[in-house]
């Protein structure tokens, strides 16, 4: 690894202490039990705290992350056993760091975190508090954290937390990997909340908003978790996989040196990263082996023809289109109408995107996105009427959006404005 | 070349910090210690036990035995390094770029060692 790619150069591991905090709360609780979350919670506090106060001085140890569990179990010994509880009941909270699992059934890290990961999306708890349980416990994020990316109050986070884990108490919620007849419909909650997670962080990447990025990440590491375990190696949780890392790929070129939105056609594909375009190529391919088509296979379908085109013109729009009309009908939304316009546009021309937009914007739930002007500013600019996509660049701009779009909005406004237009 | 004694003092941390910030915390912590410990100069460093402490003293004839961590200000010491260096000119210039200035306060005393031990 290189300084370059957030790894560690004598230092910790990106989002070491994050992550450890989520594996060690799922193992912890995993033994201690659902309804002693809380307990779990608090003692890996505890440990990181005592790192923070230690390491500082002593230096960092030699195996961060067994240090840590060290600590967090002691911790949570002493609070058992001074509530009185059975030292059988101790036990089971083990000496060892567990190990990942061996594939011999053997249950490991990664096993405790795919129960948690179940529990935590659980169809009994409210969406939004799936959303921030997730974050909060598998993913190590602060209250603060939370509400920053979904642009929530803390006070209103920490409410649905605790919410949440009234509620994982009262329906007696466990930590376990569900039979296989119950397995389908969980992992259809679980892939809801890191499509939610994965898309609030796409629309945020390379805003002023770091923690929003971050969601993108966090997504893709709980699907790699997801994917990689038996019980849940199944296609749709492939097709998410690679619909997000597709999608990842373009990050790098979304955005110039100087933090500018740049769209598809204007981006450098040597800058896409084909590390991720391949590992999503890979998942896409493992993702046909079922019998269904969901929303994430057409959105990865899409994603990859994207991917692999090397530019905008060779694209095979004809094809994107389809794949809209497909998604429409599986997923029908104003947001996929309007993204099928586009397609439309660039493989019958700017006229026909603007026919198929321009009724979009009766709709109520596209009312204040501003992406629907945006795109209308383009169909029309391209149609050679700078004067009508400066209206719809001004419209757009009255809307919110996030500081590199408004940016990129004012340029093309700039430009559509100059005499001669364009 | 002479040892400087340097103590951390600080009013210690939120306890509510996110992981991701603890970790930031601590590579500061870290990256100004490894710079130091590059140039050779970091001989040793612990944490004290908080919120433990005594306090001893005689008034009287009597031993006095106060409990509890001894602050006389919001800062409590929370920890030392043992650190070389040439001068307290030089000294100073290794700890003007520690993380610990941000929220705390650092006192550096140089160790005597000249002259034989008693």
């Amino acid at each position: 690894m290189t300084a370059d790619d957030g790894g560690a150069v004598g230092g910790l591991v990106a989002h070491l202490f994050r992550h450890s905090a989520g594996r060690m709360v799922a193992v912890l609780a995993r033994r201690l039990g659902a309804d002693r979350l809380d307990l779990a919670e608090e003692v890996v506090q505890d440990a990181l705290l005592r790192a923070l106060q230690t390491w500082p001085y002593r230096g960092v140890p030699d195996n961060p992350q067994g240090w840590l569990f060290q600590v967090a179990r002691h911790r949570a010994l002493d609070r058992l056993r001074r509530d009185g509880v059975l030292s059988a009941k101790l036990e089971a909270l083990g000496a060892e760091w567990p190990r990942a699992a061996d594939g011999a059934g053997g249950r490991g890290v990664d096993d405790d975190e795919l129960a948690m990961i179940l529990m935590c999306c659980h169809p009994a708890l409210p969406r939004s508090a799936r959303v921030a349980l997730t974050l909060k416990t598998v993913g190590g994020f602060g209250v603060e954290e939370i509400a920053a990316a979904f642009l929530a109050r803390p006070a209103t986070v920490a409410q649905r937390l605790v919410r949440a884990k009234r509620r994982i108490r009262a329906e007696g919620l466990r930590l376990e990997i569900p039979p296989a007849d119950a397995l389908p419909a969980r992992l259809e909650g679980v892939l809801d909340v890191l499509y939610l997670l994965f898309n609030e962080g796409y629309a945020a990447h390379g805003g002023d908003n770091l923690v929003r990025a971050d969601l993108c990440s966090e997504a893709i590491r709980l699907a790699r978790i997801v994917a990689a375990h038996p019980p849940t190696d199944r296609p749709p949780v492939h097709a998410l996989l690679a619909l997000m890392l597709l999608q990842a790929s373009r990050l790098p070129a979304r955005a110039d040196e100087a933090g500018d939105l740049r769209l598809l056609a204007e981006q450098d594909r040597a800058r896409w990263d084909h590390a991720l375009t391949t590992e999503g190529l890979r998942h896409l391919e493992r993702a046909a082996a079922g019998e269904t088509v969901t929303r994430y296979h057409v959105e990865a379908a899409i994603a990859a023809c994207h991917a692999v085109a090397p530019d905008e013109a060779s694209t095979d729009w004809p094809y994107v289109l389809r794949l809209y009309d497909d998604l429409l009908a599986l997923a029908p939304s104003p947001v996929v109408a309007l993204n099928r316009a586009i397609a439309l546009a660039m493989v019958e021309g700017p006229a026909a995107g603007i026919r198929a937009l321009e009724p979009l914007g009766r709709q109520r739930a596209l009312a204040r996105y501003h992406l629907l002007p945006a795109a209308l500013g383009a169909l029309w600019r391209r149609a050679g009427a700078p004067a009508t996509a400066a209206r719809y660049y001004r419209a757009a701009l009255a809307l919110p959006c996030s500081s590199p779009e408004r940016r990129f909005l004012e340029r093309r406004l700039t430009e559509c404005e100059r005499p001669g237009g364009r | 070349m002479p040892k400087f004694l340097v103590l951390a003092r600080g009013a210690g941390m939120d306890p509510r910090r996110s992981p991701e910030e603890m970790q930031k915390v601590i590579e500061k912590y870290r990256a100004w210690t490894e710079g130091i410990q590059r140039a050779g100069r970091l001989l040793h460093g612990e944490k004290l036990r908080s919120p433990e402490g005594r306090v001893v003293r005689r008034t009287g004839g009597e031993m006095m035995v106060t409990d509890g961590p001894y602050i006389e200000s919001k800062e409590f010491l929370g920890g030392f390094w043992i650190i070389e260096a040439a001068s307290y000119d030089e000294m100073l210039k290794l700890v003007s770029d520690s993380p610990h200035l941000e929220a705390g306060s650092l006192e550096v005393r140089q160790i005597e060692e000249m002259g034989p031990r008693g």
